[in-house]
């Protein structure tokens, strides 16, 4: 159990296979199945961020946010159908989304965005 | 009010205390001869700022002083003397301090004073690091410092974590240790009261210690001015740190943080020039050493002492009384300053200018403190912070549970800070017995894809046996029994020791009479166990009215007050104690002299204080209902002590691991 705390490094792909390590320790423990499938998004969502980073030519930083947060900076940085990527492959709830989302618009002052809602 | 209702017994002189720390610290510094470098542990900087100032450290030969961090270490002088908290990673450093130096064949002389006390294991990791030989250790006691007349504290940040969540007990050590020192200042405590398993572990430790270090002159003194210690641990109310706080201090600490009795403020609130003559109270004091040049943001930190009598008066009142407060103060103010316009024989004005220091200090305390409840009025406003404390309140009465956790859902949609959220959450757990399963799930998920996967550790932290404060219902049937023997009953709880009063508008003078009024209608769980000890007419009914029939059938006229009863131990709550989890204790410990015959007798009329500790940490709203627990009982003081001052979001980024500004800009970009 104590090999989460490896997750906490800075080393991109090192700290997806501390991830990938932990969930394989969890998912030893019939009674961490919520755990092991939390890690298991963890490390997709750390291997998606590398993607994001890649398609923004690295000047956009994703790496390490949470769901949250990647998807509004995918919405602040014009990256609209990415944003709705991550939400179905993460299945986040629309309130949470559309919030997020909201938030995200008014920050870059999308009012047609806003408009289009 | 509560200045001149406390000032009637007089308390302890707990400045003791203060002064026994300094000492310490001047011959911990005069051990070493000759001018020094002092490496200070940042951790230990703001405490050490409640017992002494630069000059004084100045005084004994410092030359420099500098923070224990990673990296190198130039020192002009050869004695070098670091003061640091005994903690893996100091040690760490240090080892690569002196072999550096030895590198460069610079000669120096290390001294390693550990606070509080030595510690085999840094010996054996200097060893281990080779270094041992070059260093000279020894321990500055730091114990009890008091951050108020009558609240000690031992300033442990990370006490709640070290014992509930890492299963380090040294802190309960330690707070043995102190409470000795306590005892061998002021008498012994003759009876001991607890409650939890660590409050129990806690009491064994001072009844055995005991005979070793008797001092028997003190010790066996029969008038001690103690009647009891109560023990409390924090684990046997969770959910008090929980609530939001409502008392003004609370409600500061709360959102502007409060640490070691200083706040910071914009500088702009403090920054204009304080005046001369009024320095003692409104001056906002030295900053602790060398942090002025190592913080840059523009905040200046203001100290909340006892001396600001305006303070003094606020601190313990509900926040939606402050305002009303802070106006009738300035009136009075104003009132004085016109009389002075009035008055026209010299003799008179002589009078005026004599007040007007005290005036003046007065004033400047009204605008600060003014300038802090406008600052907190608006986040009170914020509709995360009404929906939050409507949920807390929902909770607490057991109001359709279900509806609640998704009202938490939808807060974490909207992007509610990270510890308001765990708050509320282990909250409903606790009060509720367990979260749904499903739910729970769904919502640990969506907590974590909110904030990060990284505060998984966190949620696994808070289910662990240990702590339990975050559980789904039903228990899946491979729990350990230790954890459903955990469980709070918390409805029985409730009725039997009116945890919760009605707001409707016959409860609402009710309310001004109880404890419950700290957060607006919930009576701490903890300050009710301690008056179940002390004053056991308040805990069953309104001691208003028991104060009245009391009244007419005692021989009490004195202004309303109950006598206080002898301490007699838990008797008469057996039943209800029997139902919180962990163990009960009730020891009555006889000084080295004294026979053994059970309590001690004492003259009635004499004043006691019950000692009050808080094992693990204490909230400033608890303090405030203590405070007036002790208006309510003639004869008796509470001396609060405790390992350190809380809140909720304090405990949750200690479980976390995240330092507070950090937090900060992360839920910040949500």
């Amino acid at each position: 159990l104590a090999l989460e705390e490896a997750t906490r490094m800075t080393d991109p792909s090192a700290r997806i296979t501390a991830v990938k390590s932990a969930q394989k320790f969890f998912s030893e423990d019939k009674d961490r199945s919520f755990e092991a499938k939390m890690m298991d998004e963890s490390s997709r969502l750390l291997v998606l961020q590398q993607q994001l980073e890649a398609e923004a030519d690295g000047k956009v930083p994703f790496f390490g946010q949470s769901v949250n947060e990647t998807i509004r900076t995918c919405v602040v940085n014009g990256m609209l159908k990415r944003a709705d990527k991550i939400k179905s492959d993460f299945k986040v709830p629309d309130k949470r989304f559309w919030y997020t989302k909201l938030y995200a618009l008014t920050e870059i002052r999308d009012f047609e965005g806003l408009d289009t809602f | 009010m509560s200045a001149e209702d406390q000032n009637d017994e007089p308390p302890l002189d707990v400045n003791l205390l203060k002064e026994i720390s300094k000492k310490a610290l001047v011959d911990a510094l005069n051990s070493v001869n000759g001018s020094k470098t002092l490496v200070l542990d940042p951790l230990l900087a703001a405490p050490l700022g409640l017992v002494t100032e630069v000059a004084l450290l100045k005084h004994h030969g410092v030359d420099k002083m500098f923070w224990l961090e990673p990296g190198p270490l130039t020192s002009s002088t050869t004695n070098i003397l670091y003061l640091c908290r005994p903690m893996v990673s100091y040690v760490k450093i240090i080892a690569g301090h002196i072999k550096k130096h030895a590198k460069e064949s610079s000669k120096h002389n290390y001294t390693l004073v550990l606070v509080p006390r030595l510690s085999s294991l840094v010996s054996r990791l200097l060893e281990e690091e080779g270094v041992l030989g070059d260093i000279t250790i020894s321990s500055y006691n730091l114990q009890f410092l008091p951050v108020a007349n009558d609240v000690l504290s031992l300033e442990y940040e990370s006490a709640f974590k070290d014992i509930w969540v890492d299963g380090d007990e040294s802190v309960v050590y330690d707070s043995a240790q102190a409470l000795i020192t306590l005892q061998k200042l002021f008498g012994l405590f003759p009876r001991l009261l607890g409650k939890g398993d660590c409050a129990a572990r806690l009491i064994n430790h001072l009844t055995t210690y005991l005979p070793q270090s008797h001092t028997p002159d003190t010790l066996s003194e029969p008038f001690s001015n103690f009647d009891s210690l109560i023990v409390i641990d924090r684990r046997v109310d969770m959910i008090t740190p929980l609530l939001t706080q409502l008392t003004y201090e609370g409600l500061m600490d709360e959102l502007l943080g409060i640490k070691n009795s200083h706040v910071e403020l914009p500088a702009s609130l403090v920054a204009p020039p304080p005046n001369p003559q009024t320095g003692a109270t409104a001056a906002p004091p030295p900053p602790p050493p060398a942090a002025a040049s190592l913080r840059k943001e523009n905040k200046k930190k203001y100290h909340l002492s006892s001396a600001d009598s305006l303070f003094m008066e606020l601190r313990d009142v509900n926040f939606s009384n402050v305002g009303k407060r802070l106006n009738g103060v300035a009136r009075r103010l104003e009132e004085d300053y016109k009389t002075s316009l009035q008055s026209k024989t010299t003799a008179q004005l002589r009078e005026f200018v004599g007040r007007l220091g005290g005036l003046q200090s007065d004033h400047q305390s009204l605008r600060i403190h003014t300038g802090i409840s406008e600052l907190m009025l608006p986040i009170t406003r914020t509709e995360q912070f009404n929906k939050s404390l409507e949920i807390q309140q929902n909770l607490l009465a057991s109001y359709n549970v279900s509806e609640q956790i998704s009202s938490i859902e939808d807060m974490i949609a909207k992007g509610a800070d990270m510890e308001t959220i765990v708050r509320l959450l282990c909250l409903a757990s606790i009060t509720a017995g367990g979260i749904k399963t499903k739910a729970l799930d769904n919502i640990k998920r969506e907590f974590l894809q909110a904030y990060g996967y990284n505060f998984l550790p966190l949620l696994l932290a808070l289910a662990a046996p240990s702590l339990a404060i975050l559980l789904p219902n039903p228990l899946p049937t491979s729990t350990p029994p230790a954890i459903s023997a955990s469980k709070l009953p918390f409805s029985p709880l409730r009725k039997s020791l009116r945890l919760l009063i009605d707001d409707n508008p016959e409860a609402l003078e009710e309310l001004e009479n109880d404890i419950s009024f700290v957060y607006s209608g919930y009576a701490p769980l903890s300050v009710r166990l301690v008056q179940c000890v002390a004053q056991k007419g308040g805990v069953l009914s309104n001691p208003a009215e028991k104060e009245k029939s009391l009244e007419s059938s005692n021989k009490a006229p004195d202004g309303g007050k109950v006598q206080a009863h002898p301490i007699v131990g838990w008797k008469g709550f057996e039943d209800i104690l029997a139902m919180i989890p962990g163990k009960t204790v009730d020891v009555v410990q006889n000084g080295v002299g004294v026979t053994p015959s059970g309590g001690i007798a004492r003259p009635k009329d004499k004043a006691t204080t019950t000692v009050v500790f808080f094992l693990g940490g204490c909230t400033y709203t608890e303090i405030a209902a203590l405070r007036w627990v002790a208006r309510q009982n003639r004869g008796r003081s509470f001396l609060i002590a405790t390992t350190g001052i809380i809140n909720g979001s304090s405990i949750v980024d200690g479980i976390a691991g995240i330092q507070k500004a950090s937090a900060g800009t992360k839920d910040a970009g949500i």
